[in-house]
């Protein structure tokens, strides 16, 4: 037991509630918190002297990095929510003053996709890590406008975090069964676009 | 594309997984594969964040308070701790004023802290531009006549659609119609397959802002079926019960 855990105001616990639902509780619950401490936004353009643009940007990435760790538990209350998500967008600042000083957003995929690649054994996490560094993102993109609306909405739940559970309430699906047969198909189907065209 | 899928979401066991690696070395297609595979997922994770974004912003322009939260929270004078010293006292006096008029809250007035919580705005689906994603956006825009044109239009065409029809209740709702809001609730609510169906819980919103004899009573009898069932709106359900 964590006898350090602080006891969490009513509507941070609402919000952290909300986000670990699904369907549409999730989504009032990233609004929620949203919403919450926009505020931030503001004081990083007088405290950071950041542009408004740059501090949304901070803020939003702070929100959607928050949301991931609440939806996957991640946040485990040893703060309060406030603290938590300001150490977060604080972090967030001083990766952004890094990249600004080292200019290094060319390596923004490769350091995105080593979540992804954690799991694999070095020697093949090498092997792939070269074919995906060969990706061409900008036709990816495009063949991802082109999949279908269904398709595509299928695959964005599912990079959102969304199990083929959770998809099938959503997208009113009878199992979960049938939106993974759907979602592979939909993959296939963006594979082939990307290679044929 | 299944087994990688396996793989990724640690449906495989240990020799499976371990062969899988193996492939990888072995095999350049199945690497290529693989590599499309997390390319893909990745490529879709950067278009989440891009219409998390807009959706941001959209939620920025409506949120006039997050302004006024900005200018009450910010720059700290002396005089605002004498100020907190006043109000502290102040939140005092009026906590135990809360704690006691909190259990007599008027239907009507839970009713209206609802609805300006949570339907002031209604969510936009990301990166969808269709008739029923204008309909919400003049909503959302305070122009609920025009979006009951939108969504009475749409259902002519669509009748089945139950989205649309808790749309209309909620127009309705917001327009003081309360009897054409319930209806469009019980038809709501005939959608049983729903993985989320709010209708019950909307019913009984609708009750409790209409408050007309006996309302309060039917109310109660719906949101102690929400809570009791497990439907969307519980949390909220049990604490009306409470207060009721």
């Amino acid at each position: 037991m964590n006898f350090f855990k602080p006891f969490l105001p009513p509507d941070e616990r609402e919000i952290i509630d909300g986000i670990a639902q699904n369907g549409t509780e999730r989504k009032k619950g990233e609004e929620r918190l949203f919403n919450r401490y926009a505020y931030f936004i503001k004081e990083a353009v007088y405290k950071y002297s950041l542009s408004q643009e740059e501090a949304f940007d901070l803020y939003s990435d702070t929100i959607i990095s928050a949301i991931e760790k609440i939806a996957n538990g991640s946040f485990q209350e040893r703060s309060s929510l406030k603290t938590w998500v300001y150490q977060i967008f604080h972090n967030k600042y001083v990766d952004l003053l890094r990249k600004k000083s080292t200019n290094k957003n060319s390596i923004h995929h490769t350091l995105s996709m080593s979540d992804l690649l954690l799991q694999i054994s070095d020697q093949s996490k090498t092997i792939i890590q070269k074919l995906v560094d060969k990706t061409d993102w900008e036709i990816l993109r495009q063949r991802l406008a082109q999949i279908g609306d269904n398709c595509r909405q299928m695959l964005l739940l599912w990079a959102d975090g969304y199990s083929d559970k959770e998809i099938a309430g959503l997208m009113e699906y009878k199992t979960s069964d049938v939106v993974k047969t759907s979602r592979l198909r939909c993959l296939e189907k963006l594979k082939q676009l990307y290679y044929t065209t | 594309m299944e087994y990688i899928d396996a793989y990724f979401n640690q449906q495989l066991g240990p020799e499976e997984a371990r062969q899988f690696e193996q492939r990888i070395s072995e095999d350049s297609n199945f690497a290529g594969e693989v590599a499309f595979y997390l390319s893909a997922k990745q490529a879709l994770k950067e278009q989440v964040v891009l219409e998390k974004k807009e959706w941001f912003k959209e939620l920025l322009a409506q949120n006039s308070s997050v302004n006024e939260a900005y200018h009450t929270g910010q720059v700290r004078k002396m005089w605002t701790y004498r100020v907190a010293a006043a109000a502290a006292i102040l939140t005092c006096v009026f906590f135990a004023g809360y704690l006691f008029f909190s259990k007599s809250a008027s239907p009507q007035q839970m009713a209206d802290n609802y609805i300006n919580e949570n339907l002031k705005t209604l969510s936009v689906k990301m990166g969808a531009r269709d008739s029923i994603q204008d309909g919400v956006r003049l909503y959302n825009k305070g122009q609920f006549d025009s979006s009951l044109q939108q969504f009475e239009t749409i259902l002519q065409r669509d009748s089945g659609n139950y989205l649309i029809k808790n749309y209309l209740g909620i127009v309705y709702l917001r327009l003081g119609n309360y009897d054409k809001a319930l209806r469009y609730f019980r038809q709501l609510e005939n959608y049983s397959t729903l993985f989320s169906n709010p209708a019950i819980f909307y019913q009984a919103l609708t009750l409790l802002k209409r408050n007309q004899p006996g309302d309060k009573q039917k109310a109660k009898l719906l949101l102690q079926q929400v809570a009791d069932n497990d439907l969307e709106g519980k949390q909220t359900a049990q604490q009306w019960l409470k207060k009721l």
